[in-house]
């Protein structure tokens, strides 16, 4: 199966994705103005938690983390399906990743912004959240370096800015096409002052592409390295459950995973809503469920990897092990190996690959499975740590967590939906690449053919 | 030092100035906002200096053990409270209750005001006024007629008291102190020939304990604490032990080398038996427990006969030991019975003269403490049920609260013709007063103590204000009796403004018992008392022992039958924070841990995890505990450290009143104890309630501090233990 | 701020894990516990609370595990099946151990926890987020979080019972973390007016509340390298080393006939409280 079809006219790829910019039918603005509901639920509730304490989300001690820090792991996690699509397979020369990439690396920004609040909310003073930057100041001091949440810190401002920028130097001819065929009013304003006067010469597209590569180039380490940051805040401290040396690539492997399942939801979504058929197309949706597939793999390889580990660790990480399995997070846990180690098996069966109900739903669940491992690496190790009397087996996150939980995810689809009216949510360029370079490529084999049948040698 | 120096003077320049200093220190940006001023003193006093602490030496009155406190004094105000290192009683230490005073002192919700009552309301009245009242009251009433009630009092306010009294020739001075070792008291006196003799426990090597919570709510529990860590280090190089013997674990018990549970009321059956073992009794004591061997004391108190043959060897080998009862006397309607044959192991193990000696006396018997119990209460109760007494007056003691509910102390009290209450807050007793009259606390007040346990020496404890008085409507008790002396035209008391001025003349009268004789100037000695806090007689005499076989009369019954329909015994427990319920508006007390349960801040009830499994009930469960004067329903705790026919309820919580820490927290038992009471001396026998536990389907979290593996170390090095054979104590410093 | 506070301030500010006979000088604070004095009275943890201004949480917010007690007695059973306790229970006082290598300083983002020189590890509220990675890094859990605000909002000192209030101890705002700091301000005051006397604290001469109040006297606590103190002697006859995460007497055969310990030594993280074993006759 060919990814696309070789013979799209490129004004037609113009015109399909322009019109995904069109002004919105009903249906979107119902689904933003819930989206901005459930966003405002969550700006009521860090208010009160503002206002009160962090006591209302039910924290004590020794739950001294929850939901914020599990949604935070998860956003970043989620971050890095943009960062795969478009800078690694941007590397392996994986054409199939043109049509989608886009999106992917919207996701990837908005995941990271809606992580960085995770860690604002987190915080029991937020107005003083600036403590943890080396900033100039009368006392001399820096932030502490061998703390992993300031590497957090430092890893995530990083990758934010060189996502946005990745996002948006990626964008620049998609924002001049879209500035030549839109007719005067804020949208053309927009776009012409985005588009920085790109005029597509030769010049400039070989800046261009050297741009891209580099920061392509730069974001993948920087990809691996935050995730691995983000795991270190667990394996780094020598709690049991955290203190665990594969965690960097665990986390990095769940992160992708998490990124690809979701690029499957979204790719579904836009294919349906933009009606992007040709350009988001079987062939590219069935890559991406092996390759979901394949990563699921690794990731349940490390899984056990960690599991391993902790049954043959020390008496604390086996005790741990067990509650996890047999405690009060049990059901938690076992529907989490269900949905990330279980439910993928359903995409190494070809029938299944391009089946769009079942990836649909198999997305969603592998999403659910990877949130919930975020959670149950998070709390178990503090309802069992070390210490049996601080055990505390009845701590449950509160409304007010859950309630920005699910806020993050109406911040998210806010920030994704008003992305896709504003921005080509399909690259143009880069499909007419594919379009062309399979259009060149078959030219250029007809045309040898052509000569061979002639029986003249090609020059 | 200037001669015209006086203390309250001084106070009150300390206490007024450093307060407004005080507060806009401590608010919020207070100053800043304008809301409030800095003052600065006037004219301040030499050692008043900001930010250094000054210390005031006082006596603790959370309980009546009479420790000495030190407050630490800041700009005007009391901080913290610190033991007495002079005390021969706490020797510098103080328990949890006493580190709690400053709560008892800054309480939000005491009474400020002289409260009258009109119907259901209460109106704030001025001192006049109230005072006014009494007297109207009061005319025309005759001695038989008034009913003082008072908790245990000593010292100046006593004589004070007594004075008051016998201006109207009034008798009726009722002293009932909910929980007193009043049958102990009367058993040692028959025993021993005093009531409290003094106890070695720090030159003892074997302590046995029959429920005498020592370490925790029993007569002097700082005094016995220091003795205790004396004693384990060891006479001799050799650690003390410790052997329990109650059916509910107190923090004693929790401490023992050996605890054990015995049959509710058996334990005067297992000191006859301890005697029988030992071989050494003759003559009467011989004949008294020849029926005690070992199968039957077994089968009567469930203790095995092996382990009261190691109890007997153990004692046999070290010697001095030390017998003691608490709970095994209180408890039972054959308390004094126990308590004889537990005091009789004294005797013949020798322990009289060494372990058990005679306490010091201080020398001013009107002085000594006043004590009483249920008899005393009983007595009242019946002359209120007769409408005998036209004016009752209520001090330092809340019957309403701890009285059982089958004496219906609260419905009497209604019949008295006018009821006044001096008190701190509105407990239950002030709350159907008529008038309350608001003390000063504590910290506040003045006066003398003689504590009821008299450690080495004898002593009188100087109570002294620690900072000038917090609400200007409060008196201090000692103020309020010698206004009321002079309402009755007291001429002997005309020339002392208040109490201040009666107690430093009284201290100075007997200059020379005080030890002041040397002391020439007044002032001087009088300065040098008030900073050392306390007096110590040295020449004090001690008591004598009298050697009497115990043994005369002892008649114990057998272990009671299991009542079909009442198959449990309540034992309602004494823990050393809540006490009889006096101190449970101070929430660091409430949220102090249980030592044996760390549940806070509500009653439960203990019940043997076999006993627990029989009637299905889980931690947690609310059951209704029926008794035949009433129920009360209360969250479940399945406890080891309690006899399966036994379960327990803690007193000191369940108040109806008393501000909004105690109020609404936790259930009551005093409530639904049956009367019954000890055949010799007449006082409530405490464990003798018999009840039944039934589920009623609810069930909660209970609130406490262990987890949800409660004591289970699983398995790691948290408290690990060593055994005496194991452990090398002799590098130890 | 400059690059060179980059590397000056840092000797400093982390302090190197103890090395030799000799971690601090001239203080290091330490405690010995004697859990065979220690009878369970939670004497010491209402001392503590006067003291050092702690909140009384109140019984829902004690229900849900946000009690804020910096000490805290642990009751422990035996695990033998038998049906009763009859070998009595045992009681663990359990605070901060002011780790010499603290897992709880090296993981705060903004460095709100140090170590002093004096030894102690220090929790700067000023300076804390809240970010509570300390706490999670504990393995013993004795950091404590405000998950509240208790001197406004929470209102736990209404009138008259805040000025009870410690004016020597802040009194925390909501977001901070806190725990046992050793009675600083004791110890501050009490080196201060040593200094100006030109003396070092003589042992003795400065208590922590917690000590002062124990009415079995079972908490010492002084200056261990101090070789006339109370605390230095215990620790050297009981053998237990500070900077040791293996004690030499527990390599013998059959293990040590010496009382001392310290809890979770084998995670190293060279805890300053040495506790005593509890003891049990074995004739009875």
């Amino acid at each position: 199966m060919k990814d696309i079809r070789e013979d799209i006219a490129w004004a037609q790829i113009n015109n399909d994705v322009l019109k995904s910019l069109e002004n919105p039918r009903k249906l979107y603005w119902v689904i933003l103005f819930i989206a901005i509901a459930v966003v405002g639920v969550a700006v009521g509730c860090e208010i009160y938690q503002y206002n009160m304490g962090l006591g209302v989300g039910n924290f004590d001690n020794p739950h001294m983390w929850g939901l914020y820090i599990a949604s935070f792991i998860f956003w970043i996690g989620m971050s890095h399906s943009g960062t795969l699509l478009s800078a690694i397979l941007h590397i392996m020369h994986a054409d199939w990743r043109k049509p989608i990439y886009r999106f992917a690396e919207a996701m990837t920004t908005f995941s990271l912004m809606t992580a960085g609040l995770f860690v604002a909310v987190h915080l029991g003073r937020i107005w003083q959240i600036y403590f943890a930057l080396p900033y100039p100041n009368m006392r001399q001091l820096w932030p502490n370096f061998q703390s992993p949440l300031l590497w957090d810190a430092m890893a995530i401002f990083t990758y934010l800015s060189s996502s946005i920028l990745f996002l948006y130097v990626g964008m620049i001819p998609d924002l001049a096409i879209c500035r030549d065929n839109m007719h005067p009013g804020w949208r053309k304003k927009l776009y012409t002052a985005l588009a920085l006067g790109w005029e597509g010469t030769d010049r400039q597209w070989r800046n261009f592409r050297v741009t891209y590569l580099t920061i392509a180039c730069f974001l993948i380490p920087l990809a691996v390295s935050v995730h691995s940051i983000v795991a270190s805040d667990f394996a780094m401290s020598q709690q049991p459950g955290w203190h665990i040396t594969s965690f960097p690539p665990y986390f990095v492997a769940g992160a992708l995973y998490s990124g690809c399942a979701a690029i499957i939801t979204l790719f579904i979504i836009l294919r349906y809503v933009f009606k992007f058929e040709e350009y988001m197309t079987m062939a590219i949706l069935k890559k991406i469920s092996r390759l979901t597939f394949a990563i699921a793999m690794v990731w349940t390889y490390l899984v056990w990897v960690e599991y391993a580990t902790a049954w043959f660790g020390n008496a604390h990480d086996h005790h741990l092990m067990i509650e996890k399995a047999t405690g009060t997070y049990a059901p938690f846990w076992w529907m989490m190996n269900f949905c990330a180690s279980v439910v993928p098996f359903v995409l190494f069966f070809k029938r299944f690959q391009t089946n769009i109900p079942v990836l649909f739903a198999v997305s969603l669940l592998l999403n659910l499975g990877m949130w919930l491992e975020r959670w149950m690496i998070v709390a178990p190790t503090f309802a069992d740590g070390y210490y049996p009397w601080t055990w505390d087996h009845n701590q449950w996150p509160s409304l007010v967590q859950w309630g920005i939980v699910f806020g993050s995810f109406g911040w998210f689809t806010m920030l994704f939906m008003i992305f896709c009216k504003i921005f080509p949510s399909v690259s143009m360029y880069e499909v007419k690449e594919m379009v062309y370079h399979r259009k060149l490529a078959t030219k250029k084999l007809q045309a040898t053919a052509n000569l061979a049948a002639a029986g003249k040698g090609a020059h | 030092m200037n001669n015209d120096f006086n203390r309250r003077d001084f106070l009150k320049v300390l206490g007024w100035g450093g307060t407004a200093v005080a507060l806009s220190g401590c608010g919020n940006g207070m100053v800043e906002s304008g809301k409030e001023t800095v003052v600065s003193y006037v004219e301040t006093n030499d050692y008043m200096i900001p930010s250094v602490s000054v210390y005031f030496n006082s006596t603790c009155a959370q309980c009546d053990a009479g420790c000495s406190i030190m407050g630490r004094v800041r700009e005007g105000r009391v901080l913290k409270l610190e033991g007495n290192p002079n005390s021969a009683i706490n020797r510098g230490k103080t328990c949890g209750l006493g580190q709690a005073g400053v709560q008892h002192h800054y309480n939000p919700d005491r009474v400020r005001e002289p409260l009258l009552r009109t119907g259901d309301q209460g109106e704030a009245i001025s001192w006049d006024k109230a005072y006014a009242l009494i007297a109207e009251k009061l005319k025309g009433v005759s001695g038989e007629e008034i009913a003082f009630l008072t908790g245990g009092v000593s010292g100046h306010l006593k004589v004070l008291m007594g004075n008051y009294l016998d201006s109207f020739g009034c008798k009726n001075h009722f002293v009932y102190e909910a929980i007193a070792p009043a049958v102990v008291r009367a058993a040692n006196k028959k025993s021993y020939g005093v009531e409290m003799p003094r106890f070695n426990i720090n030159k003892a090597k074997v302590v046995l304990s029959f429920g005498a919570d020592f370490l925790g709510a029993w007569v002097s529990p700082v005094n016995f604490s220091q003795q205790y860590a004396q004693f384990r280090k060891g006479v001799n190089g050799q650690r003390g032990v410790l052997i329990q013997v109650e059916s509910k674990m107190t923090i004693t018990g929790a401490n023992a080398d050996r605890w054990l549970a015995v049959r509710p009321g058996t334990e005067g059956i297992l000191a006859l038996g301890i005697i029988h073992a030992l071989g050494t009794a003759t003559g009467e004591v011989a004949a008294a427990v020849k029926g005690y061997d070992k199968e039957r004391v077994s089968r009567d108190t469930g203790v095995s006969a092996e382990q009261i043959d190691k109890i007997a060897a153990l004692l046999k080998a070290r010697t001095p030991s030390l017998v003691l009862v608490g709970s095994a006397a209180e408890g039972y309607a054959h308390g004094s019975q126990n308590a004889a044959a537990i005091n009789l192991l004294n005797q013949v193990l020798g322990n009289v003269g060494k372990t058990v000696e005679g306490a010091a006396i201080v020398p001013f018997p009107q002085m000594m403490p006043a004590t009483g119990n249920t008899v005393a209460l009983n007595k009242l109760n019946k002359g209120l049920n007769e409408g005998k007494y036209k004016v009752l007056f209520s001090y330092a003691t809340n019957p309403v609260f701890t009285a059982p509910g089958a004496m219906k102390f609260k419905d009497n009290m209604a019949k008295a013709g006018f009821k006044v209450a001096f008190a701190h807050y509105l407990d239950e007793t002030a709350m159907q007063a008529d008038l309350v009259l608001p003390l000063d606390s504590a910290l506040e007040d003045w006066g003398t103590q003689v504590p009821e346990y008299m450690a080495e020496g004898a002593q009188i404890n100087i109570q002294q204000p620690l900072m000038e008085k917090l609400h200007p409507g409060t008196r201090g008790m000692g103020d309020i009796l010698l206004a009321l002396i002079k309402q009755r035209g007291a001429a002997d008391y005309k020339n002392f403004d208040d109490f201040y001025a009666y107690l430093r003349s009284a201290v100075l009268h007997n200059k020379g018992a005080l030890g002041g004789s040397g002391v020439a100037d007044d002032d001087i000695f009088w300065n040098e008392t008030l900073s050392k806090g306390i007096v110590k007689l040295p020449g004090a005499a001690h008591a004598s022992l009298s050697a009497r076989s115990g043994a005369s009369g002892l008649s114990l019954p057998a272990p009671a039958a299991i009542d079909a329909q009442y198959p449990l015994q309540l034992i309602p427990h004494v823990n050393a924070s809540l006490r009889d319920g006096r101190n449970t508006n101070q929430p660091w007390l409430q949220e102090s841990p249980d030592p044996l349960t760390t549940i806070v801040w509500d009653s439960w009830v203990e019940i043997h995890p076999k006993k627990a499994a029989e009637l299905g009930i889980v931690e947690g469960d609310i059951v209704e505990v029926t008794g035949k004067n009433g129920s009360v329903k209360v969250q479940a705790y399945v406890f080891p450290g309690i006899h399966p026919d036994a379960i327990s309820i803690p007193i000191g919580r369940g108040h109806e009143a008393m501000g909004r820490y105690a109020k609404g927290y936790g259930v009551n038992p005093f409530q639904i104890l049956d009367l019954v009471y000890d055949k010799e001396t007449g006082e409530l026998a405490l464990h003798e309630t018999r009840v039944k536990i039934s589920k009623t389907g609810q069930r909660v979290i209970v609130v406490k501090d262990e987890g949800p593996v409660g004591g289970n170390q699983e398995g790691q090095k948290i408290v690990p233990r060593m055994t005496t054979d194991k452990v090398n104590l002799s590098k130890e410093i | 701020m400059s690059i060179s506070t980059l590397f000056a301030d840092y000797s400093q500010f982390r302090h190197r894990h103890p090395d030799g006979d000799v971690p601090h000088n001239p203080y290091k604070w330490a405690m010995a516990i004697d859990l065979d004095a220690c009878s369970g009275c939670n004497a010491c943890a209402v001392a503590c609370y006067a003291e050092n201004n702690l909140p009384v949480v109140g019984r829902e917010k004690f229900a849900n595990g946000q009690a804020m007690h910096w000490m805290r007695i642990e009751r422990y059973w035996d695990q033998d099946g038998r049906e009763f306790p009859d070998q009595g229970a045992r009681y663990l006082p359990m605070l901060c151990q002011q780790c010499e290598a603290a897992p709880c300083e090296t993981v705060c983002p903004v460095g709100a926890t140090n170590h002093t020189p004096d030894g102690l590890n220090s929790q700067v509220y000023n300076r804390c987020i809240g970010s509570r990675y300390c706490s999670s890094n504990c393995p013993y859990k004795v950091r404590y979080f405000n998950w509240w605000d208790y001197p406004t909002t929470d209102n736990v000192w209404p009138a008259e019972m805040n000025l009870q209030l410690n004016p020597d101890v802040t009194v925390r705002g909501k977001g901070v973390m806190e725990k046992c700091t050793f009675c600083m301000q004791r110890l501050r005051a009490a080196e201060s007016d040593a200094k100006t006397q030109g003396r070092l604290v003589r042992d003795g001469e400065v208590q922590t509340a917690c000590q002062q109040a124990c009415p079995t006297s079972a908490i010492s606590f002084g200056n261990l390298v101090d070789p006339e103190s109370r605390v230095h002697k215990q620790w050297r006859a009981q053998q237990v080393e500070l900077d040791k995460h293996e004690q030499a007497k527990d390599e013998e055969a059959g293990g040590s006939d010496l009382r001392g310990y310290r809890i979770y030594e084998w995670l190293a993280p060279y805890p300053s409280i040495m506790y005593m074993e509890r003891v049990r006759e074995i004739a009875i």
